[in-house]
């Protein structure tokens, strides 16, 4: 049972998720997970096997008194702690994500620790938050000295790449995506929606949303962990076609592409499930991105492109006979 | 997704409950040199500890009955003793628990729950120092986003900033200028405190005294758990007598079988004042220590539920009487 959310309601929820393939030969066992995320000695790990292998960590905290990020300029302290916690998709994809929500005002002075402590994730602000500034600013990335979710997302990742249950050797090149979120109230009566899904450059991703006030963080923060790992595996699959020359004929035995997409088959192929673990109130969010570029229908295409080419590979003496003679 | 018609235990957190009481009341700690110093020693603390906890007694009774929806609520009151049997090795159960149960019983004290400090270091097979170490979100100072070195990794906590170390002047520079330590929640003057949580030896880790009566502070507060299952509960204690080693003694032992729960609401400690400087040092500990949200949550609803006046900081639900004595 979570706790109640008690206290101001939410005014703003920001993250970042960071996306990268598990350093590691072998895919872990959901037991590997278990104890690869345990983060805690005292908190469990969950583990969840349909539709997909899922494990999740407990939430690590890290207190914070600093400036908000704000487009406007503006310095905004704030004072709380920014929730983080990882996830393993199939054992394969690892995923960390810190989060944090801020009431619309907060007292003028810093109150005792213990009182922010009995509201993990929560960020208040000193006075009001302008919370369209700040949405931006957290989008945009603030100044040095702001609050910055990516770095403790990313302290996080590296304190979990150095577990020794990872032996260093991943199967293909990859490279690690970081998604940056801040969900702004909704308004009354209106249902969530996604405002806009931006493909920034240096592997940057950032969403801005709108969600019903007593929309918990977690679900949010799941949303888009889930948009967050499909992105990936779309930047991803593109990539390994990078590189290739197909149809050439300087890969008369096809083996630089077998090398190339063979462990896109491994390891990638079966971990396509969008919505899998998104509740059914903020599915329908995945609409408009279904809609336009298509997520799933590139990813359909690509599938059917590495498909195609292996059994182009496979049938490559009989369709040397059919070319052309010099 | 409660909705849902598809369940995986492994996949869903849960917290076990704890019964409550409105008070857990400390009648005193037993270490070595009380023990050597005679029963005359322990008569005197009882007979000094009487008056303090008959005031503890009324004032929750008036707290329970202000509250109470119709009429006069009884307030439950637990009184528990704490021996020390982990930082030194004294005696044996047979020959200390009578004389300490008799000395109580001299002076019109009822034991309802005695414990063992070695039972908050580890209870059974569960670490519990260890899972509460883990759970220690410093406080952070002013300017601080998010990077710096946890308590974990030092052994020790502050209330504040420490003062910079100052090293010995090298030749051509200036030596640097001493800066004191800040309290963070200082009232215009620091009250500066660092506390050793731990030390490691040849023979593994030892937990301070400060640290082990903060987790026995959180054990009375019903807010331990791991892995979601409630820790440190009472065993009964039959007809019997009592071991000749401590190891044979439960951590936690119901004496009397009419008494109301372990846990309470809200603790009250009744002490000689040579403790205050360890549990000052316990109020630092407690206030950068997150417990267990689900307990918490826990706690909370069922505080709602009987009008159960309840502070939301936990440090704030632990009260002490110190009287003047040895």
């Amino acid at each position: 049972m979570r706790p109640p959310e008690t206290g101001p309601p939410t005014a703003l929820l920001c993250g970042e998720i960071r996306t990268c393939l598990l350093p590691a030969r072998q895919a872990l066992d959901i037991r590997s997970a278990a104890q690869f995320l345990a983060l805690r000695a005292d908190e469990r790990v969950l583990l969840s096997e349909r539709p997909t292998l899922y494990a999740r960590s407990p939430d690590t905290l890290t207190g914070v008194d600093c400036p908000l990020p704000a487009a406007d300029g503006a310095r905004v302290r704030a004072v709380g702690t920014v929730a983080a916690h990882a996830v393993l998709t199939e054992g394969r994809v690892l995923q960390t994500s810190a989060r944090f929500r801020a009431p619309a005002s907060g007292p003028d002075q810093r109150r005792p620790w213990g009182q922010y402590l009995i509201r993990p994730g929560t960020v208040e602000p000193l006075g009001k938050l302008p919370r369209e500034p700040v949405a931006r600013g957290v989008l945009d990335g603030g100044r040095q000295g702001d609050l910055d979710v990516g770095l403790i997302a990313d302290a996080l990742l590296t304190r979990l790449l150095r577990h020794p249950l990872l032996d260093q050797r991943p199967p293909m090149r990859s490279r690690p995506t970081r998604l940056r979120w801040a969900a702004l109230p909704a308004p009354s009566g209106a249902g969530p929606s996604l405002e806009r899904f931006t493909l920034a450059e240096d592997e940057l991703r950032t969403v801005r949303l709108r969600v019903p006030e007593d929309t918990p963080a977690d679900e949010i923060a799941g949303l888009c962990a889930d948009l967050a790992l499909h992105d990936w595996l779309l930047t991803t699959v593109v990539r390994t076609f990078d590189g290739i020359r197909l149809g050439t004929g300087a890969d008369r035995d096809g083996s630089s592409v077998l090398r190339a997409l063979g462990p896109a088959v491994d390891h990638l192929l079966h971990l396509w499930m969008p919505r899998a673990r998104v509740t059914p109130a903020l599915a329908r969010l995945w609409d408009p991105l279904e809609e336009r570029p298509g997520f799933t229908r590139q990813w359909d295409a690509l599938v059917h492109r590495i498909r195609d080419q292996l059994a182009l590979q496979a049938i490559g003496p009989a369709r040397r006979e059919v070319e052309p003679a010099p | 997704m409660t909705d849902a018609v598809f369940h995986e235990t492994a996949a869903a957190p849960r917290t076990q409950a704890v019964p409550l009481a409105h008070l857990s009341l400390e009648l005193g700690h037993l270490y070595m040199e009380d023990f050597e110093a005679g029963p005359g020693r322990l008569r005197r603390h009882f007979a000094e500890v009487r008056p303090w906890a008959e005031a503890a007694r009324a004032a929750a009774t008036a707290r329970a009955a202000a509250t109470a929806r119709t009429g006069a609520q009884r307030a439950r009151i637990s009184t528990c003793f704490l021996v020390d049997d982990y930082f030194t090795r004294f005696s044996s159960p047979a020959e200390v628990v009578p004389m300490l149960l008799a000395e109580a019983d001299r002076a019109g004290l009822t034991v309802d729950y005695l414990a063992r400090e070695s039972g908050c270091a580890v209870f059974g097979e569960v670490p519990v120092a260890e899972a509460v170490a883990g759970r220690i979100v410093e406080s952070p100072p002013p300017s601080s986003h998010g990077i710096r070195p946890p308590a974990a990794q030092t052994g020790w906590l502050a209330n504040g900033e420490r003062s910079p170390a100052v090293r010995a002047p090298q030749a051509m520079k200036r030596a640097q200028v001493w800066r004191p330590p800040k309290e963070t929640a200082a009232r215009r003057h620091s009250v500066f405190l660092d506390t050793e949580l731990f030390s490691d030896g040849p023979d593994g880790r030892t937990w301070s005294c400060p640290f082990l009566a903060a987790v026995w502070q959180l054990a009375r507060l019903g807010l331990l758990r791991h892995q979601g299952e409630a820790v440190l509960s009472p065993r009964p204690h039959g007809d019997g007598g009592f071991p000749d080693d401590w190891d044979d003694l439960p951590p936690l032992l119901r004496l009397n079988p009419d008494a109301d729960p372990f846990t309470a609401y809200r603790t009250c400690s009744v002490l000689p004042n040579r403790f205050l400087p360890v549990e000052h040092a316990v109020r630092v500990i407690l206030d950068q220590t997150e417990v267990d949200p689900g307990a918490l949550g826990q706690v909370a609803v069922r505080a709602r539920g009987e009008r159960a006046e309840l502070p939301d900081s936990v440090a704030d639900r632990v009260s002490y009487v110190f009287y003047a004595g040895p």
